[in-house]
């Protein structure tokens, strides 16, 4: 059994007996849930205030100025009864956006009144009258007041108006958003901005703001003690200046900004007249004019500060907010342990406060822009909270606020912030049987397990110290950080599946009717199965060049015209001020870890497409390849005979090495030539990732009928190594067993393994330990990521039909969990195919 | 490599509910019963034959043409099978892409079927699970099991069997020091009431189970519940007074389910039971209360 402070038990019996929903997280909740999401321009209008008044200053402090204008101008507002403060805007489910990153989508968004979240017409985002005023004229001023399309123009002057036809319109490439044409650009590329990140180090949360501010200054002092030079635009030293500048700036006006809220606490207490209630806000009032600023001093101000830390991530770039909450466990713990042994806090306390946090983490929500609506739930913002783990040394860290973590999240069942578990095969059962059970309760996916020793091993690999390396945690979709460093953006990904479509018609895009790839070889000339195959790779290799070109150029430029993020550079301030440069600019502790993420998409489409042709053409000859692209081309339509030979060739999930061995071959073929073009800024390889977030139901949209039975516009596969939906029929062994075969998650980060249980497979302890069995030997395999939905598939057709009565049904998607009635049709009927293992 | 044959209808991996952790279940064909409830009624045959499954098929009609013995008409409604003339080559599956029509049973290689066993060995350690044999009654090809058992032990995969327990007692000979765990069916004590259950006597079975018992075998006594049929309370006590008198300490119930009965039209065949409704939950509860109170412990499938 494990123990924990003071050697109290630690059981899910005992967690169990925690109230997390106390009446005061219950009303809080409530009022979440039951409020509709709410445009909140005032953060925009006053960074574009300050912008407007900066004119001629250097763009890191003008960025760092329209940051802090927001912190020290914007509305402060201390909901009832919270404990944890700390908003995003002055609603409780406020949309904060920046005009001046989107400007042209929101103008058309306000001319269309498409204010809507408009995943599934569930949820509308609403906006008041006069905030629609001012954002019309914000949008107004940034329509007319953009820079030149640094990016495009380059893009465009170096590789043609071809290559956008490559990467964009033909869907070879997805993150459109990167990649679109004028007029759909803002102030800022998306992708140089500060965002995706790790937010809460540990080791800022212990020091405190004050101790970077001071150190900033001292790095000043020093350089004009030196009589370094400065003023020269273009040269470090300016950069350096600036930059450190920019620290100061924005963690000053954190600081002020915290102090801000010590002070409307104390307006509010003077004016409370229940008692119980205006010592809690004299509380509130005290801890923060304490924290960020200084170490804190208890449990409760380490929780304050977290979120201060988290929120103003977010507050700077609101337009990308996964920004995870980091190793939340170890954070708190050291702060926790000491109150509890001091007779300070009881765990019921500590696990009201955390109940506070975790509803304020999940408050903000974003700007839904892309029309298509298909590609993230709403409401998706991945506060990520990563638990457990090893110090690489075989010392299991979990420790007694993993459990508090846990609890919460099962008590009060939100879909975000979603947990991730660093598994080790040191970790105790118990612990990991409780995990289980708040999965069964939380139904999707939540919480997910990651390979805690192959995080740390593949950084190994790249040159990173052990304890370094053991320090990591989850952050964005699929992917994760090191607390040391950073690698933001370049993350992009190929559609292997449509690669493989112009592979059939020599370079050449039925669906869009223009030669958009390589001359591969007309498939006439194909009469052994390897001859298809390496035409493939040298599609394949044709567009891995051009995103290599893309991303070099891309940049190039962006460096140049960008900011580089003085809140950013604050977190790792160790490294980001002797450097003088941002963390994703060589401003951390192994810079190289900034090499780009380069992603393909549809790999387990393609090894089934593969398979297929191998086995009806080329072994069983049962058809030509010229008959099977005929009948492609025709989207099946007539050649029902062909498209059910294709259905029922063999399927990678089902244990079956013909299809496995096409797999795994795969993936090393298509890493090799992605990695044979070293990122142009590092020299290191790129590192390959499967991305998630749905982008599979975009790129399916552009791709026609493929020999595994696909027809024209379904969704290509989603992240990683789950099977096609409905074709794993051998089991979950089998399919793990498919999944891990040959370490390929070794080579590709970001890889998810989705796996889809009716509820009665987690129903009773016995039960829990067989799926418990299995997740230590899917890792034991290595495997990489590995999440439970669980539901039944009757339940799922229920809510289909009655959205509102299933309102709290939660499944897992990709690399986030969401309400099944918040996703679009296309994606719940998915989720409904993919195979239910039931015995 | 192990070239005994065997006629094998399925294999089913995370199979949870047929011994203890993950198993892999490999389910042979033949039965010396015709138990009246049987819910693998293509198991009783021991050699292969045709099915069809009128909900999946197009009526393409490739099965009857595809047909070398003439054997299927096709209707309206489907494929009609004339099984006096179809010799089971499964011809007509061959291009039946709905896979509407099937072949059950086809024969495989001992090693051939334990290369799909060994794929799941690190599940088996993690779980203590291992390969159950079921049926059919897995013994009428004991040779098989023997040999597939062999290799399990070789790999130390723990090996357990569904029996009826109506073999010759030289089958069990045979097995019990490669075997783990029997899972052994009672389906009644009354003699004369077993035979028009299942149409054999219960003589040879009850024999075999006390002579494991005695060698030192594992048992897990197992009891199919069919409601008014072998459930009564007359027909528990007796059970559990012979299970006390064999010593042995706990017993399994498997309350009736109807998972089966559509398989009977595929196979052209009428299930006698249609009218039966699965018992209400407190006649298990009661049930499992009158072994627990003869001190016998009693779990259930729920």
């Amino acid at each position: 059994m494990s123990k924990g402070v003071l050697g109290r038990e630690l059981s899910a019996a005992e967690m169990r007996k925690l109230n997390v929903m106390t009446p005061r997280v219950a009303k809080r909740r409530a009022i979440w849930e039951n409020e509709n999401a709410k445009i909140c321009p005032e953060g925009s209008i006053l960074f574009t205030e300050s912008w407007k008044a900066t004119e001629g200053e250097p763009v890191d402090i003008r960025w760092a100025k329209g940051f802090a204008n927001k912190l020290l101008k914007g509305q402060v507002t201390i909901f009832e009864d919270e404990l944890i403060v700390g908003s995003l805007t002055k609603n409780v489910k406020g949309v904060e956006l920046m005009t001046s990153f989107r400007p042209f989508e929101i103008q058309k968004m306000l001319k269309d009144g498409r204010f809507a979240r408009n995943m599934s017409d569930q949820v509308a985002a609403t906006i008041d009258e006069d905030d629609m005023k001012a954002l019309a004229e914000e949008t107004e001023y940034w329509v007319n007041h953009l820079p030149p399309d640094y990016i495009n123009d380059a893009l465009r002057k170096e590789l043609g108006d071809q290559h956008f036809e490559l990467m964009n319109d033909a869907s070879c490439v997805l993150e459109g958003p990167y990649l679109r044409k004028n007029p759909e650009r803002g102030l800022f590329a998306d992708v140089g901005a500060w965002g995706g990140v790790l937010a809460v180090h540990e080791d800022v949360v212990d020091a405190g703001l004050g101790a970077i501010i001071k150190m900033a200054y001292d790095e000043i002092e020093k350089m004009k003690a030196e009589g370094i030079d400065f003023t020269k635009e273009g040269t470090d030293a300016y950069g350096k200046y600036n930059l450190i500048q920019a620290i100061i700036i924005s963690c000053e006006a954190i600081v002020k900004w915290a102090n801000r809220y010590s002070e409307e606490a104390k307006r509010l207490a003077a004016l409370e007249t229940n008692e119980v209630r205006k010592k809690e806000l004299e509380k509130i009032a005290d801890v923060c004019s304490w924290v960020p600023e200084h170490q804190p001093r208890d449990y409760w101000e380490a929780v304050q500060a977290t979120r201060f830390l988290h929120l103003a991530v977010r507050k700077e770039q609101p337009q990308r907010p996964e920004n995870s909450v980091g190793r939340l466990d170890r954070i708190l713990y050291k702060y926790y342990k000491p109150d509890v042994e001091a007779g300070k806090l009881t765990r019921q306390d500590a696990a009201e406060l955390l109940g506070c946090f975790w509803l304020k983490t999940r408050e903000g929500e974003i700007l839904q822009v892309q029309p298509a609506a298909t590609r993230i739930a709403p409401g998706t913002n991945l506060p990520n909270i990563t638990i457990c783990g090893t110090d690489g040394n075989g010392h299991d860290e979990t420790n007694e606020m993993s459990w508090i973590i846990l609890e919460v999240m099962r008590q009060i069942h939100l879909s975000e912030p979603a947990v991730y578990i660093r598994y080790n095969k040191v970790m105790e059962d118990d612990f990991l049987l409780y995990a289980l059970e708040c999965n069964k309760d939380m139904q999707g996916g939540i919480p997910a397990f990651l390979n805690d020793e192959m995080g740390a091993e593949r950084y190994i690999a790249r040159g990173v110290a052990k304890e370094d390396a053991y320090n990591w945690a989850a952050s964005g979709c699929l992917g994760y950080h090191l607390d040391c460093s950073e690698h933001t953006g370049g993350s992009m990904h190929i559609n292997q599946a449509k690669v493989l479509e112009l592979t059939f018609y020599d370079g050449y895009d039925p669906l869009r009717d223009v030669q958009v790839g390589i001359h591969s070889g007309d498939p006439k000339t194909f009469d052994t199965y390897e001859k298809l195959y390496d035409a493939f790779l040298k599609q394949e290799d044709f567009v891995a060049k051009a995103l290599h070109d893309d991303y070099a150029i891309r940049w190039k430029v962006d460096r140049e015209h960008n900011f580089q993020s003085g809140l950013g550079s604050a977190y790792l301030y160790k490294y980001t001020i002797p450097i003088g440069k941002c963390p994703t600019r060589g401003g951390c502790k192994y810079p190289n870890a900034f090499t780009g993420w380069v992603g393909d998409r549809g790999t387990t489409d393609v090894a089934d497409c593969l398979a297929a042709v191998k086995y009806l053409v080329y072994d069983q000859k049962k058809i030509t390849l010229e008959q099977l692209i005929t009948a492609m081309r025709a989207n099946w339509e007539g050649y029902e005979d062909i498209h059910q030979m294709c259905l029922k060739a063999p399927k990678y999930g089902n244990d079956d090495e013909y299809v496995d061995d096409i797999f795994k071959k795969l993936i090393f073929d298509t890493q090799r030539i992605i990695e044979s073009r070293p990122d142009p800024f590092t020299g290191e390889k790129p590192i390959p990732f499967k991305g998630a977030a749905s982008g599979h139901i975009l790129h399916g949209m552009h791709v026609g009928a493929l020999p595994n039975g696909r027809s024209r516009g379904e969704s290509v596969n989603d992240a990683g190594t789950s099977a096609m939906p409905g074709m794993d029929v051998n089991g979950p062994t089998a399919l793990i067993n498919s999944s891990t075969c040959d370490n390929i998650s070794w080579e590709t980060f970001g890889n998810t393994h989705n796996m889809k249980f009716a509820s009665n497979l987690f129903d009773n302890p016995e039960k829990l330990k067989l799926i418990l069995a299995m997740v230590r030997v899917f890792f034991e395999r290595g495997g990489w990521h590995i999440q439970f939905n669980i539901t039944d598939s009757k339940e799922l057709k229920e809510a289909q039909k009655d959205p509102a009565k299933w309102k709290n049904l939660m499944v897992r998607v990709g690399g986030y969990s969401a309400y099944f009635v918040d996703l679009p049709t296309s994606l719940q009927n998915e989720i409904i195919k993919r195979t239910e293992h039931t015995v | 490599m192990s070239e005994q044959k065997g006629v094998i209808f399925n294999i089913q991996r995370y199979s949870i509910d047929d011994g203890p952790g993950i198993r892999t279940i490999v389910f042979l064909k033949g039965c010396p019963l015709r138990c009246l409830w049987c819910c693998n009624p293509e198991s009783q045959n021991l050699k292969p034959e045709i099915s069809h499954n009128s909900n999946l098929c197009v009526k393409c009609g490739r099965c009857a043409m595809r047909c070398p013995n003439k054997a299927i008409t096709m209707t309206e409604n489907g494929p009609v099978i004339n099984r006096e003339i179809c010799v089971s080559c499964g011809t007509c599956t061959e291009e039946c892409y709905p896979q509407a029509i099937k072949l059950i049973g086809e024969e495989k290689t001992v090693s051939e079927i334990y290369r799909i066993v060994k794929k799941d060995e690190m599940f088996y350690r993690a779980s203590g699970g291992g390969l159950t044999v079921s049926g059919g009654e897995p013994l009428m090809q004991v040779d098989f099991v023997e040999e597939l058992f062999r290799l399990c032990r070789a790999d130390r995969i723990p090996t357990a069997v569904e029996t009826c327990g109506m073999v010759p007692r030289s089958s069990f000979e045979k097995i019990l020091p490669l075997t783990d765990l029997f899972l052994y069916d009672i389906k009644q004590m009354d003699d004369e009431k077993h035979r028009k259950l299942t149409a054999v006597s219960n003589r040879q079975i009850l024999s075999n189970l006390s002579w494991l018992v005695r060698h030192g075998a594992n048992v897990l006594v197992r009891l199919p519940l069919i409601p008014g049929l072998n459930d009564s309370d007359e027909d528990m006590k007796a059970v559990a007074e012979y299970v006390q008198s064999l010593g042995l300490k706990r017993v399994e119930l498997m309350p009736y389910h109807d998972y089966g009965s559509g398989k009977y039209s595929q196979l052209d065949r009428e299930y006698e039971l249609s009218e039966l409704k699965r018992h209400e939950e407190q006649r298990v509860v009661d049930i499992h209360n009158i072994f627990e109170n003869m001190g016998i412990k009693c779990d259930y499938i729920k």
